[in-house]
């Protein structure tokens, strides 16, 4: 008896680890993204450079979290709602590692351009930033809160981020025809622009594995709203 | 169900009663019944005697009487054991009687007496017989018989008296065991009353028992024990308070996580830096509740170390804030460490001072060493040689010129200001009109407008009270704001200039352009010394980085002030409050 009420409070705890493993990630991932926009607005390559070296430890740690979910599946042999968020975990971890990667592209992007001349103040690029940032933040919320209706907003969301991006695409193309010169800035503008908005699907799938987390009905694939399609 | 006491006592009493009066009544009913059987056999006996001394042929034929006179059956029975007379069958009866254990007993002792079942009358019957002699030859027996029922009868009366005796006893004993077990219940239900008051938490009042006996001291023990106690909580109670609306109280945040490093509770100074309710990080663990790496490393390292950790960290989404974070362990009493204590401290506005002054000293020498350099870069060139062609000697000597007096202005601003801050430099306060103030400063920047072609909207209110300012210094705080205005509005922007009295002895002066705006969470910052809202934005000659602040100061040596609005984009709108001249001041 007492053994065995060892061993459930060992699982616990080993449940509980996953669970604080992707807040963790989380919580750098958004980081990442935070400082990726300060790098960019403040012209600060050092911390860019710091952005990409800690994109190994999101890496790492996605890793470490996904074999113990594994060794969890394997071992414990969870049911029902265990066996859903484990599973779910897998996934989160695997988008939250993806938008740590992208994150790292955009400090990459950052370093050259601010080797050259900015063409006029970020505006549209901060607010993207803001943005998705907020999204992974609401969506791991979602999952600490169980609040279905949060992550129902990230699914929201990511038509503002959508429509932002296309914003940034036609703006730099104007300025593209205007000046060849810009082109080779534009291009990286618009490389960032795009891994935000695919930071924001990122996002938008883990705010879906939450919900399914919480509900057990998947959601994926299907439009949030009219505009999202 | 619980057995009560009283219950106890109640089945114990019963038992004992109920015992004592069987055996008492079944040992009576036996002696009484023997004793009886005894007696009437006696008498019975005697009455044969005497109807013994009676020939037998007397008795035989005067048996009804004899036996309605001795209130028995009487039989008389010859030597050879026939039966010669009955006087209640006649001689019907013909069996042998030589064997009846009466017969042989009285043969052989003069007296028999025998308890039997007779198979003629179908009862129990006594019978006793006496032999009748004649000189020393036994010629028959003289039997008397009575039936037993008659005996059963006087036993069954005298028992049911006997009974009803012993039910009264037994009945009494019961009431008084009763009163006894009740008595000495009562204040032992008492006792466990207190005592379950006590257990929980209660513990005013005192156990009233007026005995002397072991419950009595019992419960005065219990009485000294409640009121110990009493002092005990009252005093952990205050110490608690004290604790409590210390902990509230203070300014400093404090968090307490519990063995599980969940948070176990947070005071006001912690929700108010963090901006979330207690209610909604309770029970959560810190990446829950806040999700902030510092905060976690932080923690981490501590439960590394074991060692007290002081971390700096950014708290916040919002409302960013910078905290001093100290982690240490709560003891109990055993000396291991169950919880965690987390006191927070908000330094956001010492980081920020601290960034100013750093900023500034760096701005400051920036700002300077730009017109040394040009100007020492410029001497230079003339001493080489650049002074034989005038041409050039005339272009470098005037940027010499502008650089030196660019170095003036800055040194004069940075004066104005720490004038102001000193609380040196006087104002000459005047009605002024705030149209001809306008007026005059426009024909100044009008110019450099046209130059960006950009347009000055002026829309005045119609009569407007004057207002209390110095006129050389307000003329500076307007050009100030519109020379902003112009430099950060693109080519083609509009520039409205309106006036409107506004509450409380005010006159509100709007200066909004279409400009590029500022961040939202850069307008705190702009009163700061050489803070630029745009840190990439190419420097112009004639910007000292000191305009706003120099306005800010101003405004508030006027007893105005100034609301900067912005939208990042669509441009800024400055608000100055003047206040209104009175005639008496």
């Amino acid at each position: 008896m007492e053994d065995k009420k060892h061993t459930s409070r060992e699982y616990e705890r080993e449940l509980q680890e996953i669970r604080e493993g992707l807040l963790y990630l989380g919580a750098l991932t958004e980081r990442a993204l935070e400082r990726g926009a300060q790098a960019l607005l403040e012209r600060n390559s050092a911390l860019a450079r710091e952005i990409i070296r800690e994109d190994e430890q999101i890496d790492r740690l996605d890793v470490e979290l996904e074999e113990k979910c594994i060794r969890l599946l394997a071992l414990r042999q969870p049911a029902a709602r265990d066996l859903r968020f484990i599973t779910t975990a897998i996934k989160i971890t695997g988008h939250l590692e993806r938008i740590g990667d992208m994150a790292a592209n955009i400090a990459e992007k950052v370093i050259i351009l601010n080797d050259l001349p900015q063409i006029k103040p970020y505006i549209d690029l901060p607010r993207m930033v803001e943005i998705s940032r907020a999204m992974i933040r609401k969506s791991l919320d979602a999952m600490v809160r169980e609040d279905v209706e949060l992550a129902k907003q990230v699914r929201e969301e990511d038509a503002v981020i959508d429509q932002l991006n296309d914003q940034i695409f036609r703006e730099l193309l104007t300025f593209m025809m205007e000046d060849p010169r810009k082109i080779q800035v534009c291009l990286y503008i618009m490389q960032i622009s795009k891994s935000l908005e695919r930071i924001a699907d990122h996002a938008e799938g883990v705010a879906d594995m939450v919900t399914y987390m919480i509900t057990g009905k998947s959601v994926r694939h299907k439009p949030a709203s009219a505009e999202h399609g | 169900m619980k057995i009560r006491l009283f219950h106890k006592f109640l089945v114990a009493f019963l038992a004992i009663g109920i015992a004592g009066f069987a055996t008492t009544f079944f040992l009576i009913e036996r002696e009484f019944k023997t004793d009886l059987t005894v007696r009437i056999g006696d008498e019975m006996a005697a009455e044969a005697r005497i109807i013994a001394l009676m020939p037998a042929g007397e008795i035989a034929r005067h048996a009804g009487e004899l036996a309605e006179r001795a209130r028995a059956r009487l039989t008389l029975i010859d030597a050879a054991g026939r039966v010669t007379a009955d006087s209640w069958l006649g001689d019907r009866e013909t069996d042998d009687h030589q064997n009846r254990s009466e017969i042989q007993e009285a043969r052989l002792r003069g007296v028999g007496k025998a308890v039997r079942y007779s198979h003629t009358l179908k009862k129990e019957m006594l019978y006793v017989a006496i032999p009748l002699r004649e000189g020393s030859r036994t010629t028959g027996y003289v039997r008397l018989s009575r039936p037993l029922a008659e005996i059963t009868l006087a036993i069954g009366e005298m028992s049911q008296a006997v009974f009803d005796i012993i039910l009264v006893i037994v009945v009494a004993v019961l009431l008084i065991a009763l009163l006894f077990s009740l008595k000495m219940i009562a204040p032992i239900r008492r006792l466990a009353a207190f005592t379950g008051k006590v257990r929980t938490g209660d513990v005013s009042g005192a156990l009233r028992i007026e005995s002397r006996d072991e419950i009595g001291q019992l419960a005065e023990n219990i009485n000294e024990m409640a009121a110990a106690l009493q002092e005990k909580i009252r005093k952990a109670d205050e110490e608690k308070r004290k604790l409590e609306s210390l902990f509230s109280g203070m300014s400093e945040g404090v968090m307490v996580l519990d063995a599980e490093s969940r948070i176990e509770s947070v005071n006001r100074g912690m929700e108010e830096m963090t901006g979330r309710p207690r209610g909604e990080v309770i029970g959560k663990t810190l990446l829950e509740a806040f999700r902030n790496i510092g905060l976690h490393d932080a923690l981490e390292r501590f439960r590394e170390g074991k060692a007290t950790v002081c971390e700096e960290i950014g708290l916040g989404d919002d409302r960013p804030v910078v905290m001093d974070v100290t982690i240490s362990a709560v003891r109990d009493e055993t000396g291991g460490e169950r919880h965690t204590m987390l006191v927070f401290h908000d330094v956001t506005r010492l980081k920020r001072l601290e960034r100013i002054r750093t900023d500034f000293v760096a701005n400051v020498t920036h700002e300077i060493r730009t017109p040394l350099t040009a100007i020492i870069g410029f001497a230079e060139t003339l001493q080489q040689g650049a002074f034989e062609n005038p041409e050039t000697a005339r272009k470098f000597l005037r940027t010499i010129r502008e650089n030196a007096e660019r170095l003036n202005r800055l040194v004069d601003d940075l004066l104005t200001l720490s004038g102001f801050e000193l609380g040196e430099a006087k104002l000459h306060l005047e009605g002024i009109r705030i149209e001809e103030a306008l007026d005059r400063v426009l024909t100044v920047v009008e110019a450099r407008a046209g130059e960006k072609g950009l347009t000055i909207r002026k829309e005045m209110a119609g009569e407007l009270p004057l207002i209390r300012a110095d006129r050389d210094r307000l003329a500076q705080i307007l050009i100030n704001i519109l020379d902003n205005a112009i430099k950060f509005t693109p080519i083609g922007g509009t520039i409205a200039i309106s006036t409107s009295p506004g509450e409380d002895e005010c006159l509100t002066v709007r200066i909004a352009d279409t400009g590029v705006g500022i961040p939202k969470g850069e307008i705190p910052r702009l009163g700061e010394r050489f803070y630029r809202a745009d840190k990439t934005r190419s420097r112009e000659p004639g910007g000292t980085g000191l305009g706003l602040s120099i306005v800010k100061h101003l405004m508030m040596a006027h007893g105005g002030r100034v609301i900067i609005d912005s939208a990042l984009g669509h441009g800024t709108t400055v608000s100055l409050y003047f206040p209104v001249f009175r005639e008496s001041k």
